[in-house]
């Protein structure tokens, strides 16, 4: 996958076949974060914050549904995926690169939170197992595009 | 869609109608971004400029004291702008959360 064009409307990506299946399956894990993940504060006494701690975990589950609705709405829109000779090609605004990092990002945290939030600096990585395989993919193949997006957004800043 | 995040506007209050405690107006709370080995560097430097308005370099300063010091103050706000960052921060993924100052 790459960067093929940035354009006054946005940004032309290209994704091989295999890479466009690969992350259309990975998107269907968003979302992923679970929300006791997010605390409000983590020295202030639970029950004196347990009303804020309430509204902020209703307008993270908001924004969630609303990205998980945005998100079916952008990939199944025709043409979004254009299908050329090299591949297929995603138009995205800027805006929408943003909202599109946070997704995968979601999905990139809630895979290593899956994982048992390992940390290679201070163990080597587990080997991957059946059952878990698919959140190494998906939080590597998220980083991998969160790169690609990132780069392109750069390339205006 | 998420976009440009939008400066909080409170409402005016006239004379005696302030309901809140004058300490959670004042600029008592700290927005604190914490270490965690999964966000991406680039990726944690773009929400802080997307989420504070934050040149590149400042965004990438606070970035690295995160990477290097586990955490880093990133603003001193009133007790409703540092909920909103710590949202906006959360929205991203990101580990924030507001303390006490």
């Amino acid at each position: 996958m790459k960067l093929l064009r940035s354009t006054d409307d946005g940004f032309v990506f290209q994704f091989a076949r295999r890479e466009r299946r690969l992350l259309l399956s990975i998107l269907e894990l968003y979302p992923l974060i679970p929300a006791s993940y997010h605390r409000l504060s983590k020295t202030a006494d639970p029950e004196q914050i347990a009303a804020d701690q309430k509204l902020l975990d209703e307008a993270l589950a908001a924004q969630k549904a609303e990205n998980q609705r945005q998100l079916l709405a952008v990939l199944n829109e025709p043409g979004r995926f254009r299908l050329e000779a090299d591949g297929y090609e995603l138009t995205l605004s800027a805006e929408q690169v943003d909202w599109f990092l946070q997704v995968l990002n979601d999905v990139r945290v809630g895979s290593w939170l899956k994982l048992g939030c390992p940390d290679p600096s201070k163990e080597p990585p587990a080997e991957p197992t059946e059952d878990n395989v698919h959140y190494h993919v998906a939080m590597e193949f998220c980083g991998v595009v969160q790169s690609l997006l990132l780069q392109a957004l750069d390339t205006r800043a | 869609m998420a976009g440009a995040v939008e400066p909080v506007v409170l409402p005016d209050l006239e004379q005696g109608q302030q309901s809140e405690p004058r300490s959670d107006l004042e600029p008592g709370f700290l927005v604190i971004c914490w270490d965690d080995p999964v966000n991406l560097m680039d990726y944690v430097t773009h929400v802080f400029r997307v989420v504070f308005g934050w040149p590149k370099t400042k965004a990438e300063h606070h970035m690295l004291q995160v990477h290097h010091q586990g955490r880093s103050v990133l603003t001193r706000e009133s007790l409703e702008r540092a909920e909103h960052y710590v949202h906006q921060l959360q929205k991203y993924g990101l580990q924030a959360t507001m303390e006490r100052d």
